[in-house]
């Protein structure tokens, strides 16, 4: 009687499956532009959620950053972003840097023009040897119109958690990050099974790839 | 950071003049064999296979395909039970459900009819939304009048998918005005599918057109209504299609809520239980 239909699984989660752009800051004048490529989980397989963005050094210790979710555009939301990271605590040893992030999303319905703007805020623990550089992040999203939900099911907060791996030397960036999504409510896909852990949120892979010049 | 956003903004624009919407891709239509024989059936849901009718309608310049089991004479006189299936490629998968529908009360003792909508089986074209959904039920209902059917007589079983044409039928989009609805697992509304799946308050016009909320559609719906859900529900959560269903403001309300049960509710609570609540719910 059921039966998944895959490209209305990709549109649900794309919304809400932005991949973390900036783990350390850049050097101070340093660009970079970088495509990424979300891979939620849905039943035995996963998904393609397509983004880009770039992303400057503004000093040492903060970086800019933009961007836009390609595949919610391709369906008729506007869907960018846009926020710092900026670096709070250097390494030491085996103690991670530490940077944090803060931004908003905002989408916009071309159908009807409702909009949404949700706040973020991040921290992520890094470390950083030669080109390699491993992570672990936080991240949630403040939804402010949580009120707007209908029947009452609206949440303030929509928190992730990732871990991830970068490889940046000289002009290349390779990322590759594993992230559990919003775990502190069920996410419901009419007709699908959604991977999730202990019952909550949902998970999936996400690449990037970007060019630092 | 400025320019940033800018430039963002005005590709994220452009790519949105691409027009997309996911509204088809949720209608899980697919092809259909139309084998409708009682091999297929458990004995007790055998029907008179001279009964067994298989129509083509027009809606807008698409064709529908409906299958009637009973006497097309009696449409006229009997009551008719008009079947929305769920969320499957064809009336194939419901075949069984015609069946005990044929037999409910007895057989052949109420006519029964279902369609596969545009996309879904042989009926051609591509369901889209609430415009296509609605025509369709159009081309049906329009014959059921034709033949005599009248609103006394006409019982709509909505199940899943098919309650999100029933409700604006009940709501007073039916030409022929229905007075007994059962809701069967329904959905809730557009919006919640949407947050449901995204965890944000977010509305479904950032995806799609089709705009739905069956509980406005009960809230306008006077006639009497009959909701059976299971509280395990993963599909059509049990909440949002209780706080849609007791929007319900008609001459009569009926609920039939089965704990731990899923979307299968047929298959979960037994033949007996399922048909038995709707019986009684037609015969009251």
């Amino acid at each position: 009687m059921v039966r998944i239909t895959l490209s209305l699984v990709v549109i649900f989660l794309a919304t809400s499956c932005a991949p973390t752009k900036i783990v350390k800051p850049l050097d101070e004048g340093q660009w970079q532009i970088g495509g990424t490529v979300g891979r939620p989980r849905i039943n035995d397989g996963s998904l393609p959620i397509l983004g880009a963005y770039a992303a400057k050094g503004v000093s040492a210790d903060r970086t800019i950053y933009g961007g836009i979710q390609l595949s919610s555009a391709l369906l008729g939301a506007a869907h960018i972003e846009g926020g710092q990271v900026q670096h709070w605590l250097p390494q030491n040893g085996l103690q991670p840097a530490i940077s944090w992030s803060a931004g908003a999303q905002a989408l916009m319905s071309t159908r009807d023009y409702a909009f949404r703007l949700y706040p973020e805020t991040g921290i992520n623990a890094y470390w950083h040897r030669g080109p390699h550089i491993l992570n672990a992040s936080a991240n949630t999203w403040v939804d402010p119109t949580w009120f707007l939900t209908e029947y009452g099911r609206g949440q303030i907060l929509a928190p992730s958690f990732s871990a991830g791996y970068r490889f940046r030397y000289r002009f290349i960036e390779a990322q590759v990050e594993y992230k559990i999504l919003n775990p502190t409510r069920e996410i419901l896909v009419p007709q699908a099974d959604v991977p999730n852990t202990f019952g909550l949120g949902a998970k999936g892979m996400y690449w990037g790839v970007a060019l630092n010049f | 950071m400025r320019i940033l956003l800018s430039i963002a903004a005005a590709l994220s624009l452009f790519l949105t003049s691409c027009g997309g919407d996911i509204s088809a891709a949720m209608f899980a239509g697919g092809d259909g064999t139309y084998d409708f024989k009682n091999e297929w059936l458990d004995p007790q849901y055998h029907v008179d296979e001279t009964k067994i009718h298989l129509m083509a309608f027009s809606s807008d310049s698409d064709t529908i395909y409906a299958l009637y089991l009973g006497d097309i004479s009696q449409i006229a006189t009997d009551t008719i039970i008009l079947y929305l299936h769920g969320n499957a490629s064809s009336m194939d998968n419901f075949w069984e459900t015609a069946g005990l529908f044929a037999n409910l009360g007895g057989p052949h003792h109420f006519g029964f009819m279902m369609y596969d909508y545009r996309g879904f089986g042989w009926s051609t074209g591509r369901s889209t939304g609430a415009e296509s959904m609605a025509a369709d039920y159009d081309a049906v209902v329009a014959y059921l009048e034709s033949q005599g059917l009248t609103s006394d007589r006409l019982v709509v079983v909505a199940n899943s998918l098919g309650s999100l044409p029933a409700g604006p039928a009940a709501a007073g989009g039916s030409r022929i005005a229905i007075n007994k609805l059962v809701m069967e697992v329904p959905q809730s509304t557009s919006n919640v599918i949407m947050q449901n799946a995204t965890g944000l308050s977010l509305p479904s016009s950032m995806i799609t057109s089709y705009k739905f909320d069956l509980g406005k559609n009960m809230a306008d719906y006077t006639g009497e209504l009959l909701w059976m859900h299971g509280t395990a529900d993963d599909v059509a959560p049990f909440e949002t299609a209780e706080a849609a269903m007791q929007q319900h403001n008609g001459s009569y309300y009926q609920e039939a809520i089965y704990p731990d049960m899923g979307h299968g509710l047929r298959w979960d609570i037994g033949d007996e239980e399922w048909a038995g609540t709707i019986l009684d719910f037609i015969r009251r």
